[in-house]
């Protein structure tokens, strides 16, 4: 088996679901800024420079580091 | 129910919210011009308050809290805006909240709001946003949602200020009732932390269970709780092997599952997913290639705009003052106080004005870059390269501030969470050329590259970017060398959101370009009137005895010169300097500074300079006054035609670089240490800020005019 989905794996422009996080620090701060399991996101962008991805999730767009992006687990299609 | 005649104390109302909700328009709206900035006791993230007049006979205190997720901050000044709320004793403790909810992001902004709601407050909602709402066809039932929440709910825009009368009709009828009769329902304490609250509630006074569970969270970074109060709370913590993150991470879910089935009930659809304008700047905006071309072109735009726009007022503010000057003396009497008049006081205002057209000029498009929410996407863009440095992205923010002020650009660092990169952009934040430095840059640059335009720009324009293209080096280095000398294992995150792009809101950027500007000249522009004014007397006065004898002296000297009776009086004026109090203080420091090239009077410049830089120009103007006969000569023409005792000019190229690369890397800011001081608790970092900077300033000045000369 394979490392679970990230929101690094993605590519640009890709849709996913949020399935969970893997990190409560990052879990709680994301879902602070209403990013919540179930959460349908895209990847917008990946910063010019690297290490860092620019989502976009309903109406809000939020950026994350690279390590913090890895905390975010993906579905293909919204599980529960 | 009339309010009490005798009650004085008038209502402390807070605006609370999510970043980007639209407080500061809202708060705008209701103070006006009323607003007072200042700082939150103990920390130096800006405070704005002001007073609003609901009805002809009640006023309120508003107080703008800094904008936050939720009530478990993640950084300084969303610190700020928690502790105000849980902390009794707390000036800003409200009586009343007004929760500011953008319509457009409805579900994550009632995170918050239950959780404020939780605590107790009488609170009212004001529904933000309504006409971009509008134009992404979505609509929202308030009253619904009113019922829903069991809250007030008013629908405002903080732009127009639509809503604001019914709004404060609603904190009217509110701050009248006795009793504040919401349950807090929307989240139930599970039994571990219900055990836990029991045994605080009996420990010390709190508002309800939920106070009582967020002091338990938060008890490691609470002012207020004395350190007995913390270990006992600690206590109860390990007793009941208490988890804070997984404690925080189910009460947000619980939190979300009561309230996001009110959602489909009041709004006709969740979200779009067009493609916003948002989305199609971005495309453009943060492109790998264009993006960070399009940031260098900006900044390079902004610093252009200083320096061309500028000239024109700032030539005339100059000359208006040179010509006041002469007028006065002429007119009035020859005595103490005409002298006081016009080689101290108006020199030394003129010397404030003068920055005014700079300064406004790069707070204006500096607050623009923020208020159309483009610096987040610097942020973006930049935070890779910053972290090679150990600095955050948003560090970005405080660096291009720091083109302006670095006072204001170093409190722009609370919202960096991470402690060793928050010290490390503090510490090189003020290596970035400020506005202060500009006039001392604009004077000199003439010395070192003549007035001319290379195709469509000015030279001196090249310069001045080449000379801020330094400062950016300067502080990148310092950063990198404080990344391997500081250790820390906190972590270090980013996760911010990027604002949608808005036309930037005219009224707001009034308000911060007039307060930061007013600010300067009442604040800054005191310290350097009061600086001039010592000047000034130490300048025209000395030791008794030595004056006269210099003054006698001289006098012979010119008679056995065949000297006529100007020259005389030139040369008297001159020596009389060099015996004044001013003139000890500059030969003193002469030996340390003689090899970077500088004279006695250049060292007073520079001992004045400490307090703050900008008073470089007034006191070579106070300095270069004194004993002249009064003409309209501009600081440039004469400083130019000063001559040192071998009759060659003083401010030759080399003196000039040197002098400007001192100033463009010295530690010259009484107010910016004290900052540091406030933001660091401890005079340690001040000092090795004043120490690195200084001595880099001492040795680049050093090279640079021992190669050139």
């Amino acid at each position: 088996m394979s490392t679970p989905k990230n929101i690094t794996h993605l590519n640009i422009g890709e849709h996913a679901f949020i399935a969970a996080f893997s990190n409560g620090f990052i879990a709680c701060k994301l879902m602070a800024m209403g990013l919540l399991p179930g959460s349908e996101i895209i990847l917008v962008r990946k910063a010019p420079f690297g290490g860092a991805c620019y989502i976009r999730a309903k109406q809000h767009y939020v950026v994350l580091r690279n390590k913090e992006a890895e905390h975010v687990i993906l579905d293909s299609e919204v599980s529960k | 129910m009339y309010p009490d005649l005798d009650m004085t104390q008038t209502k402390k109302i807070a605006l609370l919210g999510n970043p980007n909700s639209g407080k500061s328009s809202l708060f705008n709206q209701l103070t006006g011009l009323r607003q007072k900035v200042g700082n939150f006791p103990g920390v130096t993230v800006e405070r704005k308050s002001g007073y609003a007049k609901l009805k002809e006979d009640t006023e309120v205190l508003i107080v703008d809290l800094p904008g936050t997720y939720s009530l478990y901050p993640t950084s300084a000044d969303e610190r700020i805006a928690v502790n105000a709320l849980l902390d009794k004793g707390n000036k800003d403790y409200p009586d009343l909240i007004i929760y500011i909810a953008d319509v457009t992001n409805l579900e994550r902004h009632l995170l918050l709001l239950t959780q404020v709601v939780d605590l107790g407050f009488p609170l009212l909602v004001a529904l933000n946003m309504n006409d971009v709402a509008e134009e992404q066809h979505l609509q929202c039932d308030a009253i619904k949602l009113s019922e829903e929440l069991n809250l007030e709910v008013v629908k405002i825009n903080g732009r127009t200020g639509a809503g604001l009368e019914v709004l404060k009709e609603k904190i009217s009828q509110l701050l009248s009732q006795d009793q504040w009769e919401r349950v807090s329902d929307f989240y139930t304490l599970i039994p571990q932390e219900q055990m836990i609250v029991e045994e605080v509630r009996h420990l010390l006074p709190t508002r309800n269970d939920y106070h009582a569970l967020l002091l338990v969270h938060h008890l490691s970074w609470l002012g207020f709780l004395t350190e007995d109060e913390k270990q006992n709370i600690q206590n109860i913590r390990d007793k009941h092997a208490f988890h804070p993150i997984n404690n925080q991470l189910d009460e947000i879910m619980n939190r979300y599952k009561k309230f996001s089935p009110i959602l489909p009930r009041i709004l006709n659809r969740s979200y779009t997913t067009a493609k916003t304008l948002t989305d199609k700047v971005d495309a453009v905006l943060t492109h790998k290639i264009i993006g960070p071309f399009i940031f260098f072109m900006l900044m390079f735009f902004v610093f252009q705009a200083i320096f061309s726009w500028s000239a024109l007022p700032m030539d005339y503010i100059d000359e208006s003052f040179a010509m006041l000057s002469v007028s006065l003396q002429r007119a009035l009497p020859v005595n103490l106080f005409t002298r006081l008049l016009t080689e101290g006081l108006i020199p030394g205002i003129s010397g404030i004005l003068v920055f005014v057209p700079q300064i406004t000029i790069l707070f204006l498009l500096i607050t623009l870059l923020e208020e159309v929410g483009y610096m987040s996407r610097a942020v973006f863009m930049f935070d890779s390269i910053m972290q090679k440095f150990g600095l955050n992205g948003r560090s970005i923010v405080s660096l291009i501030s720091g083109g302006a002020c670095a006072i204001p650009a170093i409190m722009s660092t609370r919202t960096i969470s991470n402690w060793k990169e928050r010290l490390t952009t503090i510490m090189v934040t003020p290596l970035i050329s400020c506005s202060a430095r500009i006039p001392v840059f604009a004077i000199l640059i003439g010395f070192v590259m003549p007035s001319y335009k290379i195709g469509f720009f000015n030279a001196q324009g090249l310069v001045f970017m080449g000379l801020y293209l330094f400062g950016v080096v300067a502080a990148l280095t310092a950063a990198f060398v404080f990344k391997k000398v500081l250790k820390t294992e906190e972590y270090s995150f980013l996760m911010l959101e990027l604002p949608e792009y808005r036309q930037p809101h005219w009224k707001n950027v009034f308000y911060t370009v007039y307060d930061k500007v007013r600010s300067f000249v009442f604040g800054a522009g005191k310290i350097i009137l009061i600086i001039s004014l010592i000047l000034w007397f130490l300048a025209s006065f000395g030791p008794p005895k030595m004056m006269k004898m210099a003054s006698d002296v001289a006098t012979i000297e010119s008679s056995l010169l065949h000297y006529d009776a100007q020259q005389t009086a030139l040369y008297v004026a001159s020596k009389k300097l060099e015996f004044s109090y001013a003139g000890y203080a500059g030969r003193f420091i002469e030996p340390v500074i003689k090899p970077l090239g500088f004279d006695w009077k250049i060292g007073i410049a520079l001992i004045t300079s400490f307090a703050a830089r900008e008073v470089f120009v007034g006191t070579i103007s106070t300095l270069y006054s004194i004993g002249r006969d009064a003409d309209n000569l501009t600081i440039r023409q004469k400083l130019q035609q000063e001559k040192n005792n071998e009759g060659k000019p003083v401010f030759t190229s080399a003196v000039s670089l040197s002098l400007i690369l001192f100033y463009l890397l010295a530690m010259q800011c009484m107010s910016t240490l004290a900052t540091v001081y406030r933001e660091t608790r401890s005079w340690k970092w001040p000092a090795i800020q004043f120490v690195y900077m200084t001595g880099a300033a001492y040795l680049v000045s050093l090279l640079v005019y021992q190669l050139l000369k």
